[in-house]
């Protein structure tokens, strides 16, 4: 038998619920709407694609596989760029360590003030990303 | 349109798959959805593990691979065409709810009002972030795409221990089909991926609602994919290009298809219906191969089937002879098995060893400690309220006062049908629940960046469950 409001004295009760669950979803969906990125400014925001950006250059003087290093901003927003950078440049490896001869260097807030002695400036593509020598590596 | 030809090549693949598993003669809109929706998932599925095996063999020619899998699939359809049984169609069905015009018409109105923002939400979000949302987003799925697109020789290279936090050990479905599209298209569009996972999303919600409306009613049908697509995080997931909601996807296949299988309202041949099961089993392998909390779904599926093989006491009850019982089970099994297969010869071969058991003496300490499992439940409760980012009031809460304020209505599904459905999810659960006690990395941190998105993985199942509890069971939708 299927669940009808009209048996038993439930018509109150089941439409109460039914009512109910309409309307309170309704609820999450409006916000959802209001939640959704202004369609005026679509893609402002898409770090990845930035990232991607600021490495092509970069991408097209290093090797196309093989493992480079990697040094960047400490913490857990250096770690989120490195990341980035990893993806921005697959399919090369980028090791996040100063043991490999070309090192990446990778500031996108700061400056890269005070980098180890080792390291020997290549290139410097500009937007914070920078190419470097490993002296000890080569 | 250079992206319709493999699209094209997807969807066909996956309807034959389908087609393969469950024939049908009639047309009727539903099964025709719900057939369109499972396609999608075992297309992509497809379309994953033949550019993954075509890398490993070195085939660049993707286009005969993809002719060559197409050609199989046709031969193997008129191979079986005449021995399997031809099923009939659902000509009609008994509504679950019984409601008045006017409640039906508000729960319709609000199903399309929620789709609707749903939709709007859904596209500004996949266009605003074409390369996803998060972290995992380009740190894992697009970084393995990237590394099986562009790689060549060195595809290999995107497993290194040297990007630990890309968890290298996760399978494939998701970067693999993405990848195959980039190969067709030359190039990295990052709007393959974008719409990979809007497909993911809707599929899901198709499939919830078609199968709900087969077995329990239209009203059933609106008022659960309402629970689904007002819940912002499953939208939000669902075009982050994370791999949770394909994941759900898989999960609900396999729910939806073992519950069609099982129901025994007509007096049917249990033979045509294990192309059901051979479907469900592709479905829980595919959810291994999509990520690793799918291998756990798997087992807890098969682990979850032997009760019921076991326990049930006569042929009349069953329908099926107790050897047709194992046979079932079998049967479950075997079409598994080329995705555990392919896992296993990935986990060996490619992927380096995952961090979760890599210290047995630390998983034992961690095992001994019960302030871990307290911990634990207080984020299960918690998130038990909160995972879908509902507005003011939590879908979970909602399902619970709609379930107490028709709690006296006739006819509820008997839970022994629901049995093996309900203990798959527990015992996912559960596996979930150890993983946490077992965790090398800091607990708090874990649960904090993870669990909202296991729930969201089972969440389309428990609605799925809920409704069919709710509402009394109509006719059979597999009959001979």
């Amino acid at each position: 038998m299927p669940i009808s409001p009209r048996s038993d004295g439930l018509p109150t009760r089941i439409a109460a619920g039914v009512l109910l669950f309409v309307l309170c979803c309704l609820l999450s969906s409006f916000w959802m709407v209001h939640d959704a990125p202004n369609p005026l400014h679509l893609g402002d925001d898409d770090v990845a694609a930035r990232s991607d950006q600021r490495f092509t250059v970069m991408k097209s003087v290093l090797p196309s596989h093989g493992v480079v290093g990697y040094i960047g901003e400490p913490g857990n927003s250096g770690t989120a760029d490195y990341y980035l950078a990893q993806y921005s440049l697959a399919p090369l490896v980028v090791d996040r360590s100063l043991n490999h001869p070309l090192v990446i260097a990778n500031f996108p807030t700061s400056s890269a003030s005070s980098l180890p002695q080792k390291l020997q400036l290549v290139r410097d593509f500009g937007n914070g990303v920078l190419l470097y020598a490993s002296k000890d590596m080569k | 349109m250079a992206f319709l030809l493999p699209a094209a090549l997807c969807i066909v693949s996956g309807y034959l798959i389908v087609a393969l598993g469950w024939r049908r003669r009639a047309f009727v809109l539903s099964d025709a959805l719900l057939r369109v929706s499972l396609s999608v998932g075992y297309g992509l599925g497809i379309f994953s593990v033949s550019f993954f095996l075509a890398r490993v063999f070195g085939l660049s020619h993707l286009v005969g691979v993809d002719v060559s899998v197409l050609a199989l699939l046709i031969a193997a359809q008129l191979l079986l065409r005449g021995r399997n049984r031809v099923t009939d169609s659902l000509s009609s069905t008994t509504e679950s709810f019984d409601l008045p015009p006017w409640l039906r018409g508000v729960a319709a109105a609000g199903f399309a009002i929620a789709l609707c923002a749903a939709l709007y939400s859904a596209v500004l979000r996949a266009i605003a972030r074409p390369h996803g949302e998060g972290w995992d987003a380009y740190a894992i799925w697009n970084l393995h795409a990237r590394f099986l697109f562009v790689g060549g020789d060195h595809w290999r290279d995107g497993f290194s221990t040297l990007i630990p936090w890309s968890h290298p050990d996760y399978p494939l479905l998701l970067p693999a089909a993405v990848a195959h599209f980039w190969s067709y298209l030359g190039h990295e569009a990052p709007a393959v991926p974008a719409i990979i996972g809007l497909a993911f999303t809707l599929s899901t919600l198709g499939l919830l609602f078609t199968s709900l409306d087969l077995t329990r009613g239209r009203m059933s049908a609106m008022l659960g994919g309402l629970a689904l697509v007002s819940t912002p995080f499953f939208i939000e997931q669902g075009t982050s290009q994370y791999a949770d909601v394909p994941l759900s996807f898989f999960f609900l296949a396999a729910i939806v298809l073992l519950f069609l299988h099982g129901d025994r309202s007509s007096s049917d041949d249990p033979a045509p219906r294990r192309g059901l099961l051979v479907l469900a089993g592709l479905a829980a392998g595919f959810a291994a191969w999509t990520k690793n909390e799918g291998l756990l779904f798997l087992f807890a599926v098969v682990v979850a089937q032997l009760p019921a093989t076991i326990r049930r006491k006569s042929q009349a009850e069953s329908g099926e002879e107790p050897a047709g019982r194992w046979i079932a089970l079998a049967v479950l099994f075997l079409a598994m098995t080329p995705a555990l297969v392919l896992i296993a010869w990935f986990k060996h071969s490619w992927a380096p060893a995952g961090e979760l058991f890599s210290s047995p003496p630390e998983m034992l300490h961690w095992i001994l400690t019960p302030g871990r499992y307290w911990t634990i439940l207080q984020w299960y409760a918690k998130e038990f309220l909160r995972f879908g980012h509902w507005f003011l009031v939590p879908g979970t809460l909602l399902l619970a006062v709609l379930c107490f304020l028709t709690i006296a209505g006739p006819g509820r599904v008997k839970g022994r049908r629901l049995g093996p459905a309900l203990w798959t999810l527990a015992f996912t659960l559960a596996g979930y629940f150890f993983i946490y006690v077992i965790t090398p990395y800091d607990l708090h941190w874990h649960l904090r960046f993870s669990l909202n998105r296991l729930f969201l993985q089972l969440w389309p199942c428990a609605i799925f469950l809920f409704f069919l509890h709710l509402g009394p069971k109509n006719r059979a939708i597999v009959s001979k």
